[in-house]
């Protein structure tokens, strides 16, 4: 727990400290806010179904910024440590691998979270801006934020073992988009086989596939089978990133 | 403090460390010399348990650096080749973060940084940032941070490659200070290195250990140990002959030289001494003689004996 603390300490200075952070936020609340505002005018011209929250992750502008922030996120964390050589530093001082990618994951995780609390107080400073009149529906808000965050979950494990896999960065970035994205692209393919009327496996696509699940929680549906769902998934990939690691331990 | 028993480490399609026995005792500094591509680089890695070993057994202060990896490396302080560092961090800043790593903490770590930063002439650019730093003040951040947990062993990967010569006298003269309280292992291609520092060389080339022992014992072993040379005016044939008819001579060269006299190259067994023999040869023949010196084996030559006989 002390080593992982330290470490931790160090990858959270790293991020922080680093001018790529400051882009990275900056870009994202600019969206964000480009995002908000689309979802603000689509209400002031007609009336909808759906609350202020939930037009918020409908906008075309969320899926611009949202994919493309996670290999901004991931990419340096192994690639760099393998290509400075500081990977073998780190390994040979009493560190366990283990140590070492639960803290850069916690690391990069809790970056992911810095990064969506501008857009919260988007919705907050409406609130207060206009007295109150625009109301903030919790379950969409609840469930908005958890998916967005399990999603992350997900996607930062992915991006973590993209990353451990090479020493390039701009690889590791392209490769940690290309499994987001196929990740991501499964609930389409759902969405035309629902059309097309294959509708058994249309429903498993879906329980593997963001899509659906963005589209329950983001209207307040908390369900509990995703959230078992990536969790998992995201624990599944940063066992193989640790493999990786401990790969060139393994006896040969 | 290591031993090392029949280890080997074989690459897909090549065979870096080949059935390599050694072992070094609580104290001694260690050289490890051999050409570029040896097998030096790869045996250090396997001794800090960042690679695994193919077959064979190592185990540093009583830990086997496999099974019991973690409590190994807290015995070790392992300066890699090139030193890789963040470039972003300060020099005490990087540091304190390995002191802390390596499990020091509180009040020891802030004075043992302290410490190694003024062992290691830090001080002046404690505030600096790693990037901008030279290769100098980076190789030295390295032997601070192997330094700082009081590690009872130093494995320093080539800790003088690419310094500039003030540096190095620098850094030879800082593992010296090292070598009266600490064990060391270091590697490195330069042989004066390995004169000027280690108790002990080992020799290895192609995976194999070639020879193990003081740099002065190796000189002696060698087989064409000294050699005696000679200046003198007298044809090339006569004097072969008549020195070579001489016991415990080997071989005699001759170079010409420009201003019409020769100088002669005399190898003779290990051990031999036979000057007074040769002078006096020369004394009775009468030939003009301007120079006379017995030139010692010097670990190059050791080196290049070894690890060219191929």
């Amino acid at each position: 727990m002390r080593v992982f603390l330290i470490l931790l300490g160090k990858e959270l200075r790293q991020f922080f400290l680093s001018p790529l952070a400051y882009v990275v936020i900056l870009l994202f609340m600019l969206i964000n806010g480009v995002s908000f505002y689309a979802s603000i005018s689509a209400l002031t011209r007609s009336t909808s179904a759906h609350n202020i929250v939930t037009w918020m992750f409908r906008t075309p502008w969320f899926y611009l910024s949202y994919f493309a922030v996670f290999p901004l996120i991931t990419m340096r964390l192994l690639a760099e440590e393998r290509k400075l050589g500081t990977l073998e530093t780190m390994m040979t001082a009493p560190v366990r691998a283990s140590q070492l990618v639960l803290s850069k994951y916690a690391a990069a995780v809790i970056f992911y979270i810095v990064l969506w609390l501008p857009s919260l107080a988007n919705l907050y400073l409406f609130q207060y801006v206009t007295a109150g009149a625009a109301d903030l529906p919790r379950g969409p808000l609840i469930g908005s934020y958890g998916i967005v965050l399990l999603m992350g979950l997900l996607y930062l494990a992915m991006g973590l073992f993209a990353s451990s896999l090479s020493r390039n960065q701009i690889v590791a970035a392209i490769l940690a988009l290309t499994l987001i994205l196929l990740h991501y692209l499964v609930g389409f393919v759902a969405v035309h086989l629902s059309s097309a009327r294959m509708l058994d496996l249309s429903e498993i696509l879906n329980y593997i596939a963001s899509v659906e699940h963005l589209s329950l929680f983001t209207s307040g549906l908390v369900d509990t089978r995703p959230v078992v769902y990536y969790i998992s998934l995201a624990a599944f990939f940063l066992f193989l990133t640790h493999q990786v690691i401990e790969f060139r331990r393994w006896k040969t | 403090m290591i031993e090392v028993e029949h280890l080997t480490k074989r690459y897909p399609g090549r065979t870096a460390v080949d059935d390599v026995s050694f072992s070094v005792g609580a104290g001694e500094v260690v050289g490890f010399l051999g050409p570029n591509g040896a097998g030096k680089s790869t045996t250090m890695k396997i001794l800090t348990s960042y690679l695994p070993a193919t077959s064979g057994r190592v185990t540093v202060a009583g830990h086997d650096v496999f099974a019991d990896s973690i409590k190994a490396r807290r015995a070790i302080g392992y300066m890699p080749e090139n030193v890789p560092l963040y470039d972003d961090f300060r020099v005490k800043e990087y540091l304190t973060f390995r002191a802390k790593l390596k499990g020091l903490g509180g009040r020891d770590c802030r004075r043992r940084v302290g410490e190694v930063m003024d062992l290691c002439g830090l001080a002046d650019v404690r505030k600096k940032m790693i990037g901008t730093l030279s290769k100098g003040y980076r190789q030295r951040v390295g032997l601070a941070d192997a330094l700082v947990h009081r590690p009872q062993l130093l494995i320093l990967d080539e800790p003088t490659n690419g310094l500039d010569p003030n540096q190095i006298r620098q850094v030879r003269e800082l593992i010296r200070r090292l070598g009266e309280n600490h064990t060391i292992l270091l590697s490195t291609h330069i042989l004066t290195e390995v004169e000027a520092t280690c108790g002990r060389v080992i020799i290895i080339d192609h995976g194999r250990i070639k020879a193990s022992d003081t740099p002065e014992a190796l000189q002696q072993r060698l087989r064409s140990a000294g050699a005696i040379e000679f200046e003198a005016q007298a044809g090339a044939e006569e004097v072969a002959a008549a020195v070579r008819a001489l016991p415990q001579v080997r071989r005699v060269l001759c170079d010409d030289l420009e201003d019409g006299w020769r100088r002669f190259t005399v190898r003779v067994d290990p051990g031999a001494d036979p000057r007074a023999e040769i002078a006096a040869l020369i004394g009775t023949l009468g030939w003009p003689l301007r120079e006379f010196v017995r030139r010692q084996a010097s670990l190059e030559d050791v080196f290049v004996e070894l690890t060219q006989n191929q």
